[in-house]
């Protein structure tokens, strides 16, 4: 069946297996920053946003996915240079492997988007659905920390 | 690939059509929401997905009646929205918190949770606990009380779940939702809803529900006896979480054992009763 | 954080950005499976469904006549010989006793068959096709079972070598005395024992093992593998598949993790088969579910440590036994067993009369590998909790026990030099040590003597605090070598080419912050690549926490080099002695305050006068491995009516040297940590009767998210290791060890029970509760 979606703004008119996943469809259309991990929305490496809200694209089917936004981490940098959870995670060390960054990136984003000054908790609760071996997630939420201030104070501008 | 015998991905305008499609489909056709069960465990016989979210579906509105949800509202939805989080004490929305993660969360949706009936389901517990009623249509509308789905869901055969409906609480009543997890992205290794109405110092309307027992969320009836007609105070609180360890009909499964999941219980019942007892002396302020 | 003296560094100690930071946050394409190629099969495995048997018959004839398949394998159709999956230094320490395809099968998911298709639905499809016909044998799923008289004999075959005894079972044995044992028990006035086990635990790198190979223009076999060891695959690609090394080329991408289950052939030699065999490219990743199974895992272990000390408190003897269940296969059998003694009791030097036996043992079961911290993890589990044990009977405070007997700068262990990995240890006197402060600023931190002992209540919860000391090693001495390659460009920009293996650990970047500190530029001067065995020069790879120390040393050799020739140039253009001339900002400065910019030398010397490639290569073989120490400290609370512990704050204290990117240091401190955690409290690899894998999946295999982790604080306290690229030493396992003796000896100090089986599961502590109140 084909579908028409937009992905980081781009309109993509594609033909898809009515039982395939989202995450199958992104990466045959080449967005490789949304990563495999487990295939079963355990582990969030396949975040993307769909109509703005985070999900496990691994557990989409690509055909809920017609007629709606998809963003992936590709997405997120524009002319200006990185989103600044990007930053934030570039500056704070919170990338080691790399592998779920992308996915917790997303989910970030989700969560400053829609609540602009988060607890620690609300960090740690919006990022739950992400692991990580690498890290220990030390260093990613002291990074969301510096995302949200730094958004903060650009909002004010 | 998911779902590799699908060949048909129908998304209806209306429930009539929705209704057709899922009888002329038969055996091989499945209504969805999120449709994350389905994807998680991928029926080889499924051909026909009717996905529902195209039917006006999505809201949370408050009425005479109590407060509806629409089928195809997601969790995250349900969290964000203001009535629900005032609906008796914030209690729906401190449950939700502790379901699966924000990405799933943003992806299921009340309908599927309800109709799919995992056995750790922290909303159904709650829900029957709050004796919620669902609508189901099958060319007519229908209201039963949520426990009715239970264990069989023989009424969702032919028909969809259209709304939840949470009655508006009386004055003197609380609920409470506890649970106990692995991790904070896990399932419940028991999980426990208790609502109370409190009417001249005794309790007078009571419902006990514990599961992940490791089944579906079943009410616990010797420990609802157990508290009917008396007072909330340390005493009777333990002698009920007691009763509910005695009664819970638990099992081993890989996650706990059986006897650890009755010790669980009385620590979830009593935890829950304690909460109850005190937002209601908050009430009372 | 404590910042020592740095001797004036401008880049090495500097939090710099990792090189490769910017594309993995923009989700660049550059992991294995990011490579789309045309025409690329994709391959499943066929794995077996009893955990022993043999193969009787295999027809592939039905999966072979599937349209869309093109290549299907069996131990009919591919090289018989037998060779190790461990990716170690050659000759390998570990049992060739794996073939490709064996006509048997030892563990549920041990390789029946391959195919090779057009997409993954149809090579799952051809899959289902294959019969088999299984004679079933009684399956070893333990490691007693393993050993009693009579088991069946999980490696009966003729051609294995490199076992100890198959007939019993026995993958590896390790006998090793120092001093009179019997003696210095006499000699102690107080003996304490204890026996710990642990579970089957895995790695779960959030990216699974997968290779991509394809041949290239020249007909050369290319894989693109998810690799820790690049050489070790190329050579054991060729040793399996009979291949000319030179006809092989190994590239390891950026990968998602490792931690030990990808310092392994796993795939590599499948893939490469199916490319040789079919012209075109092969793609075969493992599902999470085969991760669980099929992969590697740690070694489960049963450890008895028993301890003799004089009243004072100084041990006098230390007995270590350690049984290892090494699964179905003895890859890293040996070495493993090895790091249970030879990485714990040197720290303890005090203790004259030291005894460490033990065996690794085959079982039907999952097959364990190299996992960070490699025995080392499992043998503090007794040792450390036996340490407890001593305190309290002496009465003394357990931060005392170990000022008393814990290894100092200036000594040794006659430990080094009797127990190395898999073969004799080398002597060593340690060079650096800053243990002393460690333990003394983390019991600060932790605010030890105003918690340990008090059990503070809140609610049903109570409070305790416990603690534990670590070593590890920095590389494997006289048997690691690691090699760098530096050229110059004529902007004043270099090349830095090492084989050492960035996992995601960020050693592109530390070892390219040393170069750049020698050679006086920023980093963004220095272009590191590594890990291509076309391009880069030899290095083992990233294992032992050898990378910084080993990697890192080869680095600043020719990065040394190269300014030698930088110096000789610049010394003609500025008509200087050479020995006036240092490098730095970009420049060539003599003392009276002359420069000339590196770009400028390097045109000099690449198209002027006498014209010459700037550059060396230079390579580094540790003769000797200074430990990183740590000091561990956690407090916990624990819910004695449920049994759940919750750790409420970790501090851990460590000396890795100098620490060339304190950042990247304390985030591989901050992750050993929650890695531990999960084995402490929450990780556990179910077996079944019939040794199949009850729980292969993230749902229901328990690792820490965020929600779960503790407030975590590291402090990086500095020395100086005169032996280690800038005064390093290696960080990437030693945490790793601490959380289960730490968390065990705090549960202790809350609610007084000792838990010598890890997981420390809430069932199994409000068990444990309950049995020590009756």
């Amino acid at each position: 069946m084909r579908i028409t979606l937009t992905v980081n703004e781009a309109k993509r008119d594609v033909e898809i297996e009515p039982g395939g996943t989202l995450l199958e469809l992104l990466r045959r259309e080449g967005y490789k920053g949304v990563k495999k991990g487990c295939g079963s929305g355990d582990c969030g490496a396949c975040a993307v946003l769909l109509d703005g809200r985070a999900v496990n694209s691994c557990l989409v089917l690509a055909a809920k996915a017609d007629g709606r936004k998809v963003v992936t981490v590709e997405g997120l940098a524009d002319d200006e240079g990185l989103h600044p959870v990007q930053q934030a995670f570039l500056e704070e060390g919170a990338i080691q492997c790399g592998y779920c960054t992308p996915g917790m990136v997303i989910a970030a984003v989700d969560l400053l988007t829609h609540n602009s000054s988060p607890s620690e908790a609300q960090i740690r609760e919006g990022i739950s659905g992400n692991l990580c071996r690498c890290t220990g997630y030390v260093k990613q939420i002291e990074a969301i920390k510096t995302a949200a201030k730094r958004m903060g104070e650009g909002a004010d501008d | 690939m998911a779902l590799t015998h699908l060949k048909e991905y129908l998304r209806p305008t209306s429930l009539e059509e929705a209704l057709t499609s899922l009888r002329e489909g038969g055996k091989d056709a499945r209504v969805i929401g999120g449709g994350i069960e389905l994807v998680l465990f991928s029926p080889p016989d499924v051909t026909t997905l009717i996905d529902l979210s195209e039917l006006s579906l999505s809201y949370i509105k408050e009425n005479e009646a109590g407060l509806a949800i629409g089928a195809t509202t997601t969790l995250t939805q349900i969290i964000g929205h203001q009535t629900v989080a005032q609906y008796l004490d914030g209690v729906i929305v401190g449950m939700l918190h502790q379901v699966a993660s924000p990405l799933l969360r943003n992806l299921a949706t009340i309908g599927g949770s309800l109709a799919s009936a995992n056995p750790w389901s922290d909303v159904i517990p709650l829900f029957l606990a709050l004796d919620a009623k669902v609508t189901l249509f099958d060319g007519k509308y229908h209201s039963i009380p949520l426990s009715d789905l239970y264990p069989t869901r023989s009424h969702l055969s032919g028909s969809i779940l259209t709304e939840v409906l949470l009655p508006v609480p009386a004055s003197g009543t609380a609920a409470s939702f506890h649970q106990f997890s692995r991790t904070g992205f896990d399932v419940a290794l028991l999980n426990c809803a208790c609502l109370v109405k409190v009417d001249a110092g005794r309790c007078t309307v009571v419902r006990i529900v514990a599961g992940g027992t490791p089944r579906l969320g079943a009410a616990l009836p010797a420990a609802e006896e157990a508290l009917m007609g008396m007072e909330l105070t340390d005493e009777t609180i333990e002698q009920v979480a007691h009763v509910a360890r005695e009664s819970a009909d638990t099992r081993d499964d890989r996650r706990a054992s059986a006897r650890y999941r009755k010790q669980l219980t009385y620590v979830c019942v009593k935890r829950c009763l304690q909460e109850i007892r005190d937002r209601l002396a908050e009430g009372k302020k | 954080m404590i910042d020592a003296q740095k001797k004036g560094f401008v880049v090495v100690g500097k939090s710099e950005r990792k090189v490769d930071g910017i594309a993995l946050v923009t989700g660049k394409p550059k992991f294995v499976a990011d490579l789309d190629l045309p025409e690329t099969l994709h391959v499943k495995i066929l794995g077996s469904p009893h955990a022993h048997a043999r193969i009787i018959e295999i027809d592939t004839s039905k999966a072979e006549a599937l349209p869309g398949v093109t290549c299907v394998l069996t131990h009919k159709n591919t090289p018989p010989a037998r060779y190790t999956t461990a990716g170690q230094g050659y000759p390998e320490p570990s049992p060739y006793d794996t073939r490709m395809f064996d006509t048997k099968v030892r563990f549920v998911g041990d390789r029946v068959a391959a195919v090779a298709a057009e997409t993954e639905a149809l090579a799952l499809k051809a899959l289902k096709l294959v019969k088999v016909r299984y004679e079933e044998l009684p399956p070893v799923l333990s490691i007693d079972e393993a050993l009693v008289n009579g088991a069946p004999v999980i490696h009966d075959e003729s051609d294995a070598t490199g076992i100890y005894d198959a007939s019993r079972n026995t993958a590896a044995d390790i006998d090793i005395t120092a001093g009179d044992l019997t003696q210095g028990f006499a000699e102690s006035d107080v003996v304490v024992e204890t026996t710990c086990e642990t579970q089957y635990v895995q790695h779960t790198p959030i990216e699974p093992h997968v290779t991509l190979s394809y041949l290239d223009e020249d007909g050369r076999l290319i894989l693109r593998t998810s690799t820790q060891v690049p050489f070790h695959v190329r050579r054991i690609v060729s040793q399996v598949l009979g291949l000319p090394l030179h006809r092989i080329r190994v590239i390891k991408p950026r990968i998602g993790g490792g931690f030990g289950t990808k310092q392994e052939v796993l795939l590599e030699d499948l893939a490469g088969l199916i490319t040789l065999r079919t012209g075109r490219p092969a793609l075969i990743e493992l599902s999470r579910k085969e991760e669980f199974i099929a992969s590697r895992t740690r070694h489960p272990m049963r450890i008895r440590v028993k301890l003799g000390a004089k009243r004072d408190g100084t041990l006098s003897a230390i007995e270590m036994e350690a049984l290892s269940n090494t699964g179905a296969y003895g890859t890293h059998g040996l070495t493993v067993l090895s790091n249970v003694g030879s990485k714990t009791l040197p720290i303890y030097n005090k203790a004259q009369n030291v005894h460490f036996f033990g065996k690794a043992v085959y079982t039907s079961l999952p097959v364990a590998g190299a996992y960070r911290g490699y025995g080392a993890t499992q043998g503090y589990f007794p040792l450390e909790v036996a340490m407890d044990e001593l305190a309290e009977r002496l009465k003394l405070d357990p931060i005392e026990l170990r000022r008393r007997n814990h290894i100092r700068s200036g000594e040794s262990s006659p430990i080094f030099e009797k127990l190395g990995e898999g073969r004799e240890g080398v002597a060593q006197t340690i060079k650096s040590c800053e243990l002393g402060r460690c333990i003394e600023i983390g019991a600060k931190r932790i605010g030890w003597s105003k918690k340990r002992g008090k059990r503070t209540r809140a609610g049903t919860w109570v409070h305790g605090v416990g603690m534990s000391i670590h070593m590890q090693g920095s590389g494997i001495a006289l048997v690691d070598m690691g090699a760098a390659t530096i050229k110059m460009n004529e902007d004043g920009s270099f090349n830095l080419l090492v084989g050492a293996t960035d996992l995601g650990t960020g050693s592109d970047t530390i070892l390219g912050q040393i170069a750049a500190e020698v050679l006086g530029v920023p980093l963004s001067k220095m272009i590191v690549t590594s890990s291509d065995t076309d391009f880069t020069p030899f290095d083992t790879g990233a294992y032992a926490s050898s990378t910084t120390y080993v990697s890192g040393m080869a680095v600043q050799r020719a990065a040394n080099k190269v300014r030698e020739q930088i110096v000789k140039v610049a010394a003609r253009l500025l008509e200087e002695d050479e020995d006036s001339l240092a490098l730095a900002e970009e420049r060539v400065k003599a003392s009276n305050g002359q420069s000339v910019t590196l770009a400028k030398v390097c045109q000099h010397a690449m198209y002027q006068v006498a014209q010459f490639q700037i550059g060396a290569t230079a390579s580094f073989v540790p003769q000797e491995s200074p430990p990183p120490f740590m000091a561990s400290f956690a407090e916990v609370a624990v819910d004695t009516e449920t049994g759940f512990v919750k750790v409420v704050s970790y501090v851990a204290a460590v000396d890795c040297g100098v620490a060339i990117n304190p950042k990247m240091a304390q985030g591989q401190v901050e992750g050993s940590i929650v890695n531990g955690i999960g084995y402490a409290l929450t990780e556990e690899m179910l077996i079944s009767s019939k040794g199949r894998v009850r729980n292969p999946s993230l749902f229901d295999y328990k690792i820490l998210g965020a929600r779960d982790i503790p407030p975590i604080e590291v402090i990086l306290v500095e020395s100086y290791e005169p032996t280690g690229p800038m005064g390093a030493k290696s960080v990437g396992e030693v945490a790793i060890n601490a959380p289960v003796p730490t968390i065990a000896n705090a549960i202790h100090d809350a609610v007084g029970v000792r838990l010598t089986k890890t997981p420390f599961t809430p069932e199994r502590v409000f068990e444990a509760i309950r049995a020590a109140r009756m």
